[in-house]
């Protein structure tokens, strides 16, 4: 049982994670290749304020606003390049992240930050997080309904046209962002508590590639193709160990699949198979 | 009549068959390591040495009669693999796990052992909190700082020297081993005279190098595993660097004077293997870890090959049952000897052991001391 | 003394990282795609060209073998993984790279194990040329001939033969180049070619400075060399040459410097994001 919850507990971070990143690459249309970076800075964030003794609550809203704070930088920042130039910067920002990280001993440096106070257990922990993640859901289809959706919509598909139409393409892109980022934060205030221990390795390039994956597997764009490539990729590896040792030449090979028959992902097939658009 | 005899043998083999089943089924241990991913090397020897334990072990007559058995998880040296994985060993039932995987995951997994009641053996991940998760959780390795704490006597009461310079790899090991080092420095009389730092993926070395021909000091103190420690001395012999070099188990492979070739020649390492060790329980493990794998053995292998034995110890004296039990008889083990030498918990759950010195000669490892220095070489007690 | 040595340090590290950046620029220049999986070329180079070192003995005959296999390779990657996929938007071939380079990453552990291999002769690494007070073993020396070498063989390419010019012309306009009668298609295998043949030479140099080939040896120099192609302005080669050497120096310097501050890998994205800010088009600004 405990096994179940765990996992499930992970499959909604994940869900959380993608669902922000599809915010920002899926609706937006900027691809951001650094996304495991806000992860961290909600994770270090919250962690640094619980162990100096902040309420649990306060401490993962502090996690929220430093990523979203960050996101806002970065997001003014690629405001000046664009499309494959900013996969570049993103993945960029992740590296810088991480590099600093690494020399600060007041962030822990190599260690890390520990002894994390964790005031839920397992269930506590699995029910917040799917709590999180249907909130996030619930927004990101609220978003793309909405008129900051089209607006979303209209530079993701043009942005010098968008402009011309009066679009504040810049104001939106920068929305964009701070919505991705500040849910990518939330995921890791969380996850720091949980796992009481965050090194810097954890939020790695490896692990901007594997969000990216989700949100592409499922769908870019989709709200619920994405929780889908989520929750698929989530549970993945937990499936498949009886191919254990070739896992990683699967996940890789499924990728190569995925972006060759099916660029649109789950949600593409699903447009396929049943005429209509998956939300 | 037929169809009596029939019954009577089938009833008759039953009864011989039964007692003899429940003799043979295996004790379980549950056992994580990176098996695939960026540690995957490590993780590697890490499952060579637990499995040599267990084949040992079993061969041996196994644990009060019955095999042992190792469930093998990978876990990519990911904490959000970990987690999940200790969860599934609890739910599958097995009363004992060890760990063959780096700190974080293995810290994030003590976590879940520790609440479940579950006692958790790590074979050589280095955090310090990974044991604090509570008293279910030991460790069978050498906490880095202590590590760097004998090489500074090793420079400065063996070889005598004063001038170090630091190469330090930029992750918990080497900022351990750094820290440990730098704490006694004074103690043995030593001068710092530079420190550099250098990231897990790098391979040239070449600033570095320039930069120690022109500090110039005596010795050289160098952190990390053997890909990056056999290219960096490999370069730094090239570059015409003389200086001593003292270096950490992480070089405490065949791969890495693979590496270094001739460069290795020389070159010290604190660890806890000594290839010409009279203890048997170590001389066992070399020689038939090289005859079953074909290739030295080395520290991460050892140390999980130790924790391992640690646990059937254990097994052997509580039983597979009762898990209060069986942490205590871990937590009792004292003066075991194992593939690291002779081990004893300290009520952290931390290791006190002595530590080997080894020089490599004729590209092969040999003894060159043996540092056995309660008060230097204590772990932490808290 | 120092200073200097540093800086030649520097330059041979900007070459490596030239034979690499080269063909992800080259790859750009001509599709738009950001060619991660340049790193298992990279890598696979260096495996074949180790086998065949330890087997034969003969350098020069491991560049060549690596060289040409490299050079099938890369195509073969582009005839299967992207051609299907060039009407897409382009965070599909991306990603289909990225699935590429994982894939294969472990193919090369599951093949050649996870401790890497060495060579087992390596006489260049232990003969060293000292000049000036400066020591560089062979293998560096030869990075940088290397890079020039094949550098201006290429210049040379582009200008003097006709499959040259017919590549300057596709990389220009596809459309005009193909009214004229070149084939685009033939265009295309030929750069991946020539990329390809670059990383493989390159993987096989860093083999031999290293003396350890390992199966994820790529993919860092993969993504600096992306930084890289941005800093010297995408497609655009002579940029992409100056940003390496650039970038060379920069770690050089940083690593000792700069190391209790930032880490060496990010140091190259420090450079670019910093350098973008201040000149959005990359150092030489936009394509050839």
């Amino acid at each position: 049982m405990d096994y179940y919850l765990s996992v499930a507990t992970f499959a909604a971070l994940n869900v959380v994670l993608a669902l922000g990143l599809n915010m920002i690459s899926g609706f937006c249309g900027q691809v951001s290749l650094g996304h495991a970076a806000f992860y961290g800075l909600g994770a270090y964030a919250a962690a640094l304020c619980s162990v100096a003794g902040v309420p649990f609550v306060a401490s993962i809203a502090v996690g929220i606003l430093v990523a979203g704070a960050f996101g806002v930088v970065v997001g003014f920042a690629a405001l000046r390049v664009r499309e494959d130039f900013l996969a570049i910067v993103t993945m960029g920002v992740g590296f810088l992240f991480l590099g600093v990280v690494r020399k600060q001993s007041w962030l822990g440096a190599e260690m890390g930050i520990s002894k994390i106070p964790s005031p839920l257990d397992k269930t506590g922990y699995a029910l917040l997080a799917i709590g999180a993640a249907i909130t996030v859901v619930l927004l990101s289809l609220h978003v793309r309904r909405s008129w900051m959706g089209r607006a979303f919509d209209a530079v993701a598909q043009d942005e010098d046209a968008a402009r011309t139409i009066g679009v504040d393409v810049a104001g939106y892109k920068t929305t964009a962002f701070l919505l991705g980022t500040a849910t990518a934060g939330l995921a890791g205030a969380i996850y720091a508590h949980m796992t009481q221990l965050i090194v810097p390795d954890a939020f790695n390039f490896v692990q901007s590639i594997t969000i990216l994956a989700m949100v592409v597997v499922g769908g870019i764009g989709s709200t619920l193709g994405v929780v889908l490539g989520a929750v698929l990729l989530t549970v993945m590896p937990e499936l498949f160990r009886f191919i254990n040792d070739y896992k990683l030449l699967v996940y890789g090979a499924l990728l190569l699949v995925v972006m060759r028959f099916s660029p649109e992902g789950l949600a593409g097939l699903y447009r396929r198979v049943s005429g209509r658009r998956l939300a | 009549m037929k169809l009596k005899l029939l019954a009577a043998a089938a009833f008759a083999a039953g009864v011989l068959a039964a007692p003899a089943s429940a003799q043979q089924t295996p004790i379980r241990i549950g056992f994580h390591a990176p098996l695939t991913g960026f540690a995957a090397s490590d993780g590697k020897s890490s499952l060579n040495g637990a499995q040599l334990a267990v084949e040992q072990i079993n061969a041996d007559g196994g644990v009060n009669g019955r095999p042992l058995e190792l469930v093998v998880e990978d876990d990519q040296a990911k904490p959000d693999q970990a987690v999940p994985l200790a969860n599934k060993f609890i739910g599958d039932g097995l009363k004992i796990v060890v760990s063959g995987s780096y700190s974080g995951p293995t810290r994030a997994a003590a976590g879940v052992f520790q609440a479940a009641k579950i006692p958790y053996v790590a074979g050589y991940a280095i955090h310090p909190d990974i044991t604090r998760a509570g008293d279910y959780v030991f460790r069978t390795s050498f906490m880095g700082e202590v590590q760097g704490k004998a090489a500074a006597k090793v420079v400065g009461d063996l070889l005598k020297k004063k001038r170090v310079t630091l190469i330090t790899l930029n992750n918990d090991f080497g900022q351990a081993l750094s820290a440990g080092f730098k704490e006694v420095a004074d103690k043995f009389g030593l001068e710092i005279v530079s420190e550099y730092t250098y990231a897990m993926g790098d391979r040239q070395f070449g600033s570095i190098v320039a930069s120690v021909k022109r500090d110039n000091p005596e010795v050289l103190y160098v952190s990390g595993y053997f890909f990056n420690g056999g290219p960096l001395v490999a370069q730094l012999r090239a570059g015409g660097v003389q200086a001593q070099i003292v270096g950490t188990e992480g070089f405490d492979t065949d791969n890495f004077i693979a590496i270094a070739k001739n460069a290795a020649e020389g070159v010290i390492i604190t660890t806890s293997l000594d290839r010409e060790s009279k203890l048997p329980a170590m001389r066992k493990f070399i020689e038939d870890y090289e005859a079953k794998y074909k290739v030295g053995a080395d520290m991460v292998a050892a140390s999980t090959h130790s924790a391992v034995s640690v646990a059937a110890a254990a097994l052997a004296k509580a039983g597979p049952d009762d898990t209060a039990k069986l942490r205590d008889a871990l937590a009792a083990t004292k003066d075991l000897p194992t593939a690291v030498g002779t081990l004893t918990f300290n009520e952290l759950g931390e290791v006190n052991k002595a530590g080997q010195i080894q020089v490599i000669r004729d590209g092969k490892f040999h003894h060159f001391a043996t540092i056995d220095d309660p008060e230097l070489l204590a772990a932490p007690t808290k | 003394m120092f200073y200097v040595e540093l800086l030649v340090i520097g330059l041979v590290w900007g070459c490596m990282y030239a034979l690499m950046a080269l063909g992800l620029t080259l790859v750009y220049g001509l599709l738009r795609i950001l060619h991660i999986a340049q790193a298992t070329v990279f890598t696979f180079g260096a495996y074949i060209g180790l086998l065949v070192a330890n087997r034969t003995d003969s350098l020069p005959l491991a560049f060549v073998v690596a060289a040409l296999a490299a050079g099938v390779l890369g195509p073969l990657i582009y005839r299967l993984v992207y051609e299907p996929i060039l009407d897409q938007p382009p965070f599909v071939p991306l990603i289909a790279s990225i699935g590429v380079l994982v894939a294969m990453e472990d193919g090369f552990r599951l093949i050649f194990g996870p401790y890497g291999l060495s060579f087992e002769n390596n006489p260049w690494f232990t003969t060293t040329l000292a000049f000036g007070g400066i020591t560089l073993n062979l293998v560096q020396v030869w990075m940088v001939a290397a890079a020039v070498l094949l550098l201006s063989a290429f210049a040379l390419f582009v200008v003097r033969t006709r499959a040259g010019v017919a590549w300057r012309a596709t990389v220009s306009d596809p459309v005009i180049a193909q009214n004229f009668g070149v084939s685009v298609v033939r265009v295309r295998y030929l750069n991946f070619f020539v990329a390809s043949v670059l990383a493989g030479i390159g993987g096989v140099l860093v083999g031999l400075l290293n003396n350890l080939v390992e199966p994820s040896m790529g993919s860092v120099i993969s993504y600096k060399g992306l930084a890289i192609i941005v800093l010297g302005g995408l497609g655009n080669v002579p940029g992409t040459l100056v940003a390496s050497l650039a970038l060379g120096v920069v770690e050089s310097f940083g690593s000792v410097f700069l190391d209790k501050v930032l880490d060496r890998d990010a140091m190259a994205f420090l450079f670019l994001i910093v350098v973008l800010m201040v000149r959005p088009k990359g150092l030489l600004g936009g394509a050839h």
